[in-house]
């Protein structure tokens, strides 16, 4: 393998790492952005949307790693997967609000924070022994194509990460940025008091903004059990945290920052694996976000704002 | 999920084992002899801490069944350090059930454990409270390693004895294995960042630098995390003609799936922690097919000699033993034996007599004649390597049909 085609080869590992991360980054930063909260149930909404799409997938009879379905059907299921998956994960997202954070708006302090932690390993441990905390195997029903480009290898759940992940942005970013909602969260993110004042439903953007995000995050759960066909209870952890880390390096509330910070990561990771040792990647990861923050302490696109509260 | 079957065996068990306290009516000067049991019974280590347990119950029902020993009967105490927030062993809980097993005056040997972490929290428990244990499973060599007596023993006397060999072989002896009979010349080295798998992966590479294999790399994985398409295509690049990972299945799960992707044709080779259902089941075919792992034991289950034993356990248990499950049932006769030289010898039965007998018996297994050294080592130490092939007319995680047996690995 010659050294540009390796390089390369890490950079198509890095780019499907990091449109994951990117997914789960956009769900931080949405909350962020309008509630100022930092919501660590997320973590474990990813982990449940896989687990989601698993049951969904097995109850179209598709298990183990051969293919039964091809063409139409087969995307069709798909579709009726993610669908279903990112319907339940955002269903769940929004009664993770309703139920445990809402009695605690208007609270200051780490109260609602602290909830979203316990609310994260509820989930983590109702998984764990559903599951006897064995690792499931996770559907693999694509076709085994792969392409050689440069030497490198690119295969078909790559392809379709590069092409599932950007598409929900980009829908997020049009929602956000054209519709009366999207323009509703916009505002109620700039000024929650003045934005309920002028008739901004201030409830109804904060249940969207956990749907979407939620959504977004099982999404990222089902694209991470296709891309490596397992899922455990254990999965949330080390991609939530990176995701987190992304959305910070991007400026955390700014979704466009919230992606660049995702492929970022992404890509930091596959480059440190390679020319230093996997077991300082993460060493790497965090070291890069300390300096970033250092100079830009709003992240890489974030813009300081005076404090809400 | 907890299935029928499993939860089927863990009640009937559980069963079993009360049933040999109450059995049949005991002749009033009937010396009730009581041995703990400590697995990991429950969560992601339960199928083969299971089997481990029917070995050594098989072991004590058939002493008592036959009156092996007059006048005493057997009864076991069996102790689950598995925890749910740990979802497996749990050295904590492992140490919680040490301190059980030392405080109970009546309990004077044990079996157990079955994971080196909870090894190395017991080993001081059990050394201050002069407490013997067997492991039928544990390879990790620190624990009976002079160098850390201080640590493991500190009283000073052996007390963590084993019916397998340690790390210190399984890595060595693998690496003879594909020097040798897979002619490999050059590898590179994975560990999964546990007590075990470092400890494994370390004595693999000493023993490769010995003989002159090039070590082309060392690379460390993250259990927690999902990707090692990174490490993987770095391997690639780099075109060793094998690679060999200490570790267990939590990372080995994903390991298997992603190196059938990106190398899919190079050599593949891991320690007992790689024979594990999850292997067969979560990581599948046709990813695992080809690995190679070994077990730090002969191999008990296709030895003629066993067949008997083997009839007896599958016909109670209802599932037939693997190679630990045998091991354990050794551990048991090991403890029935001294247990009779104790009587011929008209001493007390108590767990400072019992620890001496242990240490100082030389009782015929299911594995030969076992004795141990000084440490509490067996003096053998056989390593037996095994190939997954896929076998379709048998279960997925049918690991006895699964894993075949090749041979024993050349020893060092």
């Amino acid at each position: 393998m010659s050294f540009s085609s390796l390089l390369l080869q890490q950079t198509i590992n890095g780019l499907s790492l990091g449109a994951m991360y990117a997914l789960l980054a956009l769900g931080f930063t949405l909350i962020y952005g309008i509630l100022e909260l930092i919501n660590f149930a997320h973590f474990n909404v990813f982990m449940m949307g896989s687990f989601l799409a698993l049951w969904v997938l097995q109850g179209f009879g598709l298990t183990g790693q051969t293919v039964i379905l091809t063409g139409l059907p087969l995307i069709g299921v798909l579709l009726a997967a993610l669908l279903v998956t990112m319907l339940g994960t955002g269903v769940l997202g929004v009664a993770i609000e309703r139920i445990t954070l809402r009695p605690l708006r208007g609270i200051t302090g780490p109260a609602a924070m602290i909830t979203t932690i316990g609310v994260s390993y509820v989930l983590f441990n109702v998984i764990l022994l559903l599951t006897s905390a064995q690792t499931l195997n996770f559907p693999n029903p694509l076709p085994q194509l792969q392409w050689q480009v440069h030497g490198a290898t690119v295969t078909l759940p790559e392809l379709l990460i590069w092409l599932v992940a950007p598409l929900l942005m980009a829908g997020l970013w049009a929602f956000v940025q054209k519709s009366r909602l999207g323009k509703a969260m916009r505002a109620t993110a700039q000024d929650p008091e003045a934005a309920r004042m002028m008739g901004v439903e201030v409830d109804k953007v904060i249940m969207t903004a956990f749907f979407l995000g939620s959504a977004l995050a099982g999404a990222g759960g089902m694209i991470f059990g296709l891309y490596y066909n397992f899922t455990s209870f254990l999965i949330g952890f080390t991609a939530g945290l990176r995701a987190f880390t992304a959305a910070v390096l991007g400026g955390i509330g700014n979704v466009p920052g919230a992606m660049v910070g995702g492929f970022a990561i992404g890509l930091i990771e596959a480059y440190s694996g390679q020319f230093i040792a996997t077991e300082w990647s993460d060493v790497v990861i965090f070291s890069i976000l300390v300096v970033v923050l250092v100079f830009r302490p709003a992240g890489l696109f974030g813009r300081l704002t005076p404090s809400k509260s | 999920m907890i299935t029928r079957r499993a939860a089927a065996q863990l009640f009937a068990s559980t069963a079993a084992a009360a049933a040999l306290g109450a059995g049949p009516a005991v002749a009033a000067d009937t010396k009730i002899v009581v041995i703990g049991v400590d697995l990991p019974l429950t969560g992601a280590d339960a199928q083969g801490a299971t089997r481990i347990l029917h070995g050594a119950q098989l072991a004590f029902d058939q002493a008592n069944d036959a009156n092996a020993v007059p006048g005493v009967k057997f009864k076991l105490d069996v102790f689950d350090n598995a925890t749910a927030t740990a979802g497996q062993y749990d050295p904590a809980q492992a140490a919680t059930n040490a301190r059980r097993m030392v405080a109970d005056p009546r309990l004077v040997a044990a079996i157990g454990p079955q994971m080196s972490g909870d090894g190395k929290a017991q080993a001081p428990i059990l050394s201050e409270g002069d407490l013997a244990t067997i492991t039928p499973a544990s390879t990790n060599p620190d624990i009976t390693n002079p160098k850390f007596a201080a640590e493991f023993m500190p009283a000073g006397k052996a007390i963590y004895f084993r019916t397998v060999t340690t790390d210190a072989y399984q890595g060595p002896e693998m690496t003879m294995f594909m020097a040798k009979k897979l002619g490999v010349k050059s590898v590179y080295i994975l560990d999964d960042s546990g007590a075990y798998g470092v400890g494994l992966a370390d004595a693999f590479e000493g023993q490769a630098k010995k003989i002159g294999m090039k070590v082309m790399g060392r690379d460390r994985l993250d259990p927690k995390n999902a990707d090692y398409t990174t490490t993987l295509t770095k391997i690639k690049s780099l075109n060793p003609q094998a690679r060999y990972y200490g570790g267990v299945d939590q990372a080995g799960v994903k390991l298997v799936k992603q190196s059938y992707q990106i190398i899919p044709k190079m050599i593949k080779g891991g320690g007992d922690g790689m024979v594990a259902p999850e292997i067969l089941t979560a990581a599948g075919f046709p990813a695992a097919e080809g690995w190679y792992a070994t077990i730090a034991a002969p191999h008990l289950v296709g030895d003629p000699k066993a067949q008997g034993v083997i009839r007896a356990y599958t016909a109670k248990f209802g599932i037939g033993p693997d190679d630990y499950a045998l091991t354990a049932y050794d551990a048991g006769l090991i403890i029935i034996g001294a247990v009779k030289t104790l009587i011929a010898e008209k001493k007390p039965i108590t767990k400072a007599t019992m620890r001496d007998a242990i240490a100082a018996s030389k009782t015929p297994t299911l594995q030969g004649m076992v004795s141990f050294d000084k440490y509490g080592d067996m003096t053998s130490h056989v390593v037996s390597v095994y190939q997954i092939r896929e076998d379709k007319s048998k279960p997925l995680d049918d690991m006895i049909a699964q894993y075949h047996y090749l041979g024993p690995a050349p020893q060092v």
